[in-house]
């Protein structure tokens, strides 16, 4: 035998012990048993004695981008309270979810605490991304109050499989911004209905284009909190849900229809173009005077009172979304929405919970709420009907307070990321003018029948 | 001798494959991989409902001709560039947008483009081209070429610098034989040069090929896939899959997809790349 032979048949051997451990490898993953359940909650640990008390520990935030103004005051606030190191990583909102599931899943635990999208907790409950924390609530119930809570929101945003995996944080709503001084030129009063709506926007259009103003700007860009939010608070105004009570799509009921039937007859009319139209070019347009109406969360409000980034100094207003059809009962739809969760990769429970509680407390929540460019907006009915508040969001308490009662929420389950990207897919189909709205709700309402039976 | 460089292999090429085949016949989310066993379904349901065929066709429509003009492009930048004097600094120049971020590339084009304030619709209702603003991007008919647009601006100094440096190992002594002999200008490319830049040039337009059959940040940036599904490409198509939806299953079995259609797209290419070698010598 040659020299090379030698190596050849080694070669051989070697390779063919690497297929083998790696085809071991595979058929053991695939027999693969779930995660098991989480521990028993740990008992409350008595603060240390001397000093703060999680003096030279430290705690990691996965924050929403958009909240890490937020983020940042609880971290300092918190280190000056307990002595514990916060420290905030902000993530696109769109890539909450996976960077929590992959943190969980690679084995990574960077995490301990996260911010998520209220609608994505089913699927982090079914992953076993996040800690249940139901024993816990009703353990410290007179620190957390959390019939306090607001009610629209506690279920919607924590409870899933009949257990609670984390606390309401930021309780987002949209509601109907207008310019009062396109308005008054016009002679209109802020709309009560979809149709009132419609027709400003299209006066305003028809008189205001020339001079580069619409009467509305609309957000159909392909996203589905983006397009999603545009069509749920149409969904909401009509009194629809995405399912019927005993949870079925309701994609084809006439409110989802004439919901989608509203968002496509406003395109014509809209800020050039509603198919294009993302958070960039919806917000300098209003607040540079160029759309007369934007649907948008309530911090809208904030941003429209500064100087800096608007154009639009006290020449603005806001009312609950519009109402149409059959329906004539103002409704939010909960559009985006945070909770603070703690990650099941965390060795640090306790801690985490306890900076839970605190950071969705009543005090730390109203001040949250408060504070400019927070982004946050209120968690609890004490929050929301403080004379603080108020004075902080005096258009907006008002208003909040008439439409968030009965509130619609977005799909729970946890397929949810996948019913709202096939329902994206055809609203942005209407939104393009490529599809008729019945047609596309039928696929969509098809899609959605799919996903939840597979 | 060879031990290590299977071991490498297998490390960075047969393991990532056979964990990708093994999320492919299963059903795999991201928090729960390889959860159970699936067989062969999601290959069947990818074949079967045409979405993912069409992706797959519009990808490579996409890509060919992209890496087409961007080639053509390209060879006759780098002439323009091999016969100016200060070459050099406009070398530097057209070097810029392939520094640029490709999210920014997205971002600027996105601008660009917009209806309402972009300066593509402010020039041509300022020349009075368009009496409304155009939705580019908006339009199924032109958002895949505008995404081709912004792929091309981004990508072109790439192409024009491989293409400098394939004219710069152009013999001189041939061309000057032939402009001795009264050959033009044009002969000389057409007849000299080209078949001796042919090899490089099928390298160029085949690395371009494959980089364009994977683009995804300009279509996440511009239109997110759309309007409707016109710009989803092949690689936006699976980000969604695995990372929006989290079916890292049905992701995988389309990136094995996705990979034969590259591999058959290339084919033709590297077939023409061994032809045009054997003739050059």
């Amino acid at each position: 035998m040659s020299q090379f032979d030698f190596l050849s048949l080694h070669r051989r051997r070697f390779l063919t012990g690497a297929s083998a451990l790696g085809a071991a490898g595979l058929l053991a993953a695939c027999g693969k048993e779930p995660a098991p359940a989480p521990a028993a909650p740990p008992a409350a640990e008595a603060p240390a004695g001397g000093g703060k008390k999680y003096a030279g520990q430290s705690l990691n935030l996965l924050f929403n981008q958009p909240h890490v103004v937020a983020g940042k005051l609880l971290a300092q606030q918190y280190e000056a309270l307990t002595g514990a190191k916060i420290t905030v990583t902000p993530v696109p909102y769109d890539q909450l979810h996976s960077q929590a599931t992959l943190d969980v899943q690679s084995g990574a635990h960077q995490f301990d605490v996260i911010d998520y999208f209220y609608h994505t907790l089913g699927a982090l409950v079914a992953d076993n991304v996040v800690v249940d924390v139901t024993d816990w609530i009703e353990r410290d119930k007179a620190e957390i109050e959390p019939d306090d809570f607001l009610p629209s929101l506690y279920d919607n945003y924590t409870l899933r499989n009949q257990r609670r995996w984390g606390l309401p944080y930021d309780g987002d709503s949209h509601v109907l911004f207008y310019n009062t001084e396109i308005f008054a030129r016009h002679n209109l009063s802020a709309p009560k209905t979809w149709d009132d709506y419609y027709n400003a926007a299209k006066l305003i259009t028809q008189k205001e284009s020339a001079n580069g103003i619409y009467g509305a700007v609309v957000e159909g860009f392909k996203i589905p909190v983006i397009v999603g939010s545009s069509y749920a608070n149409r969904l909401a105004g009509f009194g629809g849900s995405f399912f019927t009570p005993d949870g079925r799509p309701a994609l084809t009921s006439p409110e989802a229809v004439a919901a989608a039937e509203e968002l496509a007859r406003i395109v014509p009319w809209a800020l050039p173009t509603p198919a294009e139209t993302a958070f960039e070019h919806a917000l300098p347009a209003f607040l540079s005077g160029k759309a007369a109406m934007i649907d948008f969360w309530t911090d809208l409000g904030v941003t429209a009172q500064n100087p800096e980034s608007s154009k639009i100094v006290d020449k603005w207003d806001l009312v609950q979304l519009p109402v149409g059809g059959n329906n004539k009962t103002p409704r939010a739809a909960l559009n985006a929405g945070f909770g603070l969760a703690i990650t099941t990769g965390t060795q640090k429970k306790e801690l985490a919970w306890d900076f839970i509680k605190w950071a969705t407390s009543k005090s730390v929540a109203l001040q949250q709420d408060v504070l400019p460019g927070s982004g946050i907006d209120p968690n609890r009915t004490s929050v929301l009907n403080s004379p603080e508040y108020g004075k902080a969001a005096p258009h907006l308490q008002k208003e909040v307070q008439a439409a968030i009662g009965n509130a619609l929420a977005w799909p729970l389950q946890p397929q949810s990321p996948k019913l709202l990207d096939a329902l994206t897919e055809e609203l942005a189909l209407i939104v393009s003018g490529k599809k008729k709205p019945k047609a596309a709700l039928a696929s969509a309402q098809a899609a959605w029948e799919q996903i939840l039976k597979a | 001798m060879l031990g290590p460089a299977a071991l490498g292999l297998a490390l960075v090429a047969g393991l990532p494959l056979v964990y990708t085949l093994a999320l492919a016949l299963s059903q795999s989310t991201l928090g729960r991989p390889l959860a159970a066993w699936a067989g062969l379904a999601q290959f069947r349901h990818l074949l079967g409902d045409g979405v993912f065929f069409e992706t797959l066709l519009r990808t490579g429509l996409y890509a060919v001709p992209s890496s087409l003009v961007q080639l053509a492009l390209g060879l006759g930048l780098a002439l323009l560039l091999q016969g100016v004097r200060q070459g050099r600094w406009l070398r530097s120049l057209i070097l810029l947008p392939l520094m640029t971020p490709p999210v920014l590339v997205g971002v600027a084009w996105k601008l660009l483009l917009a209806p309402a304030g972009g300066l593509f619709n402010g020039w041509l209702l300022h020349l009075g081209v368009l009496s409304a603003p155009l939705s580019v991007l908006g339009s199924d008919t032109w958002a895949l070429p505008a995404v081709m647009l912004a792929d091309t601006w981004q990508w072109l100094p790439f192409v024009v610098i491989l293409c400098l440096a394939a004219l710069q190992t152009l013999p001189t002594d041939v061309h000057e034989a032939a402009r001795l002999e009264g050959a033009s200008e044009l002969n000389v490319f057409v007849h000299i040069s080209l078949p001796q830049l042919a090899p490089s040039l099928l390298g160029i337009f085949l690395l371009r090929e494959v980089m364009a059959l994977k683009t995804f940040d300009v279509v996440y940036i511009l239109t997110a896939g759309g309007p409707g599904r016109s710009t989803t490409l092949a690689s936006y198509e699976i980000w969604k899959t695995g990372l929006h939806n989290f079916d890292i299953g049905l992701a995988a079995a389309q990136t094995l997809l996705f990979s034969l259609f590259v591999g058959l797209v290339t084919w033709p290419v590297l077939k023409a790349l061994q032809w045009v070698e054997r003739r050059t010598g």
